[in-house]
């Protein structure tokens, strides 16, 4: 634990004294405080049942499985086509970079690769569901916090984005565009012209966000200090994403991971900050939705000619065998474990989703902090609960 | 005071935006155009459907129902044997199932189903949502034409039936 900052040592401390006071001290009663599992700051139902001393957090336990629609069973008896549609139901706001994995894990099993335009495509459209997934929380954040305009701004500007997805996949939050070998079809002419369009007016967005947001003294003064995680507890607790590289961990399965898909033909940068607070947290996925839209007009700008699907059978039929594959999606690291018994569909998948390792930090970081910084720190933390009970 | 300048850079964003148009639009007497591809609704061309079920079997939550007989038709030649065509009795698609996902479109191999990006089709009783073959022949209407494709592409562009 000596990795821990001044104040969450302080808070610590703070904690287990209050903890200790209600026993003995002045034979007061902790209140328990249950958050959720409808509430705002919540994104959906997830409950967290805090148990506080006056104004301080002693212990919290988020209490998952609310919305809990079993997909690992039901993607069992369903067929490899069928299983993408599903998918996109998970986390919803970032839908397309959920298919990514899972497809990937099939074509490793089939030993097929899609040819290098699909795979360009991809990477576009994966970037760009991380767009329209980190600007909704870049929004959001604020309104967590009190401020109601932003989350406005992103509303408007997320719609360009969706937009997109919509006009090259069919869908606006669920594209299903993904396929074994590939993708379903083509971009339509001027989407490319369209694409640079909107890239401009999200960074537009970013840069109105780091005015209206982050140069504000009350959203730095909740925000700065407030739910520190020191890189290797993160480590420890398994996040991902943003969350970790937030504290500082300079980790990214864009970069580092083996994926086929094109984020290794483009220059770009892997944005960290060393401080692990919520602000740091906020900092990192607005630069990332800023490098994000940057990766795309790169990626356009390159956009190899040639076909979009590899040979594959009509009726898919995935050899035996077993493949992880794990992509670094919106939220964090999203991996599929398939273990294929040779049929037309699955016989088990494991969805490694990252919002559920992200909240396991709950416990931990909630120890000691006030009531109002709850909903900061978790707000912080961006979990979709969609994500987390899968 | 060191705080007011931030304050007043993000009111500035505030102001600013205030002097922008709108970007909403009032719905049910303006439109926003939809799409060409976008998944509005199912359009079956009846004609076409040679009662395969592949569209049935491939649903992922099985809401397509179809039915057919097997009837003569008469020869395509003179003098040939009259030939034996599946003819459809019901196609319904129960759009309070429906996922959008488009798998049953893509199966097709006939090209009997398309997508038409029209949305304005909700119902107060949900079993009316249950669309026999005639309503989805209407929707054929609305399917518009492919759109061509992006520089560097090798796809072809297909027709529509009409």
């Amino acid at each position: 634990m000596n990795t821990l900052t001044e104040r969450q040592k302080l808070a610590y401390i703070a904690g287990q004294a209050a903890e200790a006071r209600i026993n003995v001290e002045l034979e007061t009663e902790g209140m328990t405080l249950n958050i959720g599992p409808q509430h705002p700051a919540t994104h959906g139902t997830l409950r967290v049942v805090a148990k506080l001393d006056g104004e301080q957090v002693v212990s919290a336990n988020p209490v998952m499985g609310y919305m809990h629609r079993g997909y690992e069973k039901l993607t069992e008896v369903r067929t490899y086509p069928q299983v993408t549609t599903l998918v996109n139901r998970i986390d919803w706001l970032g839908s397309f970079a959920n298919e990514v994995p899972f497809i990937l894990a099939a074509e490793q099993l089939m030993e097929v690769e899609a040819p290098p335009r699909a795979q360009w495509i991809r990477t576009i459209l994966f970037e760009l569901s991380r767009i329209a997934n980190v600007a909704l929380f870049l929004g959001d954040m604020g309104v967590q916090l009190g401020a109601i305009t932003p989350v406005f701004y992103a509303f408007r500007d997320r719609e360009y984005v969706l937009n997109l997805i919509e006009s090259a996949t069919g869908g606006r939050f669920h594209p299903n565009f993904d396929r074994i070998g590939g993708i379903k079809d083509d971009l339509p002419k001027g989407w490319i012209e369209e694409t640079r369009g909107v890239m401009v007016k999200v960074r537009r967005f970013c840069d109105e966000l780091e005015e209206l947001i982050l140069g504000n003294p009350i959203f730095a003064a909740r925000t700065r200090g407030v739910g520190v995680i020191p890189g290797e507890t993160a480590l420890h607790y398994g996040l991902s994403g943003a969350n970790l590289r937030a504290s500082g961990v300079d980790w990214d399965l864009r970069r580092d991971g083996a994926s086929p898909l094109a984020w290794n033909q483009v220059d770009w940068k892997v944005w960290t900050h060393p401080d692990g607070d919520s602000f740091a947290r906020y900092w990192v996925r607005l630069q990332e939705t800023r490098e994000a839209s940057y990766i795309v007009e790169k990626l356009l700008d390159g956009l190899p000619s040639g076909p979009i699907m590899a040979k594959v059978p009509r009726i898919i039929k995935v050899p035996q065998g077993e493949a992880w594959v794990s992509t670094e999606n919106p939220l964090g690291e999203m991996g599929y474990y398939v273990v294929s018994k040779g049929d037309l569909g699955p016989f088990r998948v494991k969805i490694r989703s990252a919002s559920f390792n992200n909240i396991s930090i709950v416990p931990w970081v909630l120890k000691g902090v006030y009531v109002p910084d709850i909903i900061t720190i978790l707000a912080s933390l961006y979990f979709i609960l969609g994500d987390i009970d899968r | 005071m060191p705080q007011i300048p931030g304050l007043l850079k993000g009111l500035g964003v505030t102001f600013k935006t205030m002097l922008q148009p709108t970007v909403t639009v009032q719905y049910p007497h303006e439109k926003e155009d939809v799409a060409p591809r976008a998944r509005g609704v199912i359009a079956l061309k009846e004609d076409n459907c040679t009662v395969c079920m592949l569209c049935a079997r491939s649903c992922p939550d099985w809401c397509i129902y179809i039915e057919g007989h097997k009837t003569k038709a008469p020869p395509r030649r003179e003098g040939g044997k009259p030939r034996t065509v599946q003819l459809l009795d019901r196609f319904d698609i129960d759009y309070s199932l429906c996922m959008y996902c488009g798998i049953c479109v893509e199966v097709c191999p006939f090209d009997a189903l398309f997508w038409s990006p029209e949305y304005e089709y909700s119902e107060v009783r949900i079993a009316d949502l249950l669309h026999d073959k005639d309503k989805l022949g209407e929707w054929m209407e609305g399917v518009p034409d492919f759109e061509s494709y992006e520089a560097g592409s090798e796809q072809k562009v297909k027709k529509v039936p009409r």
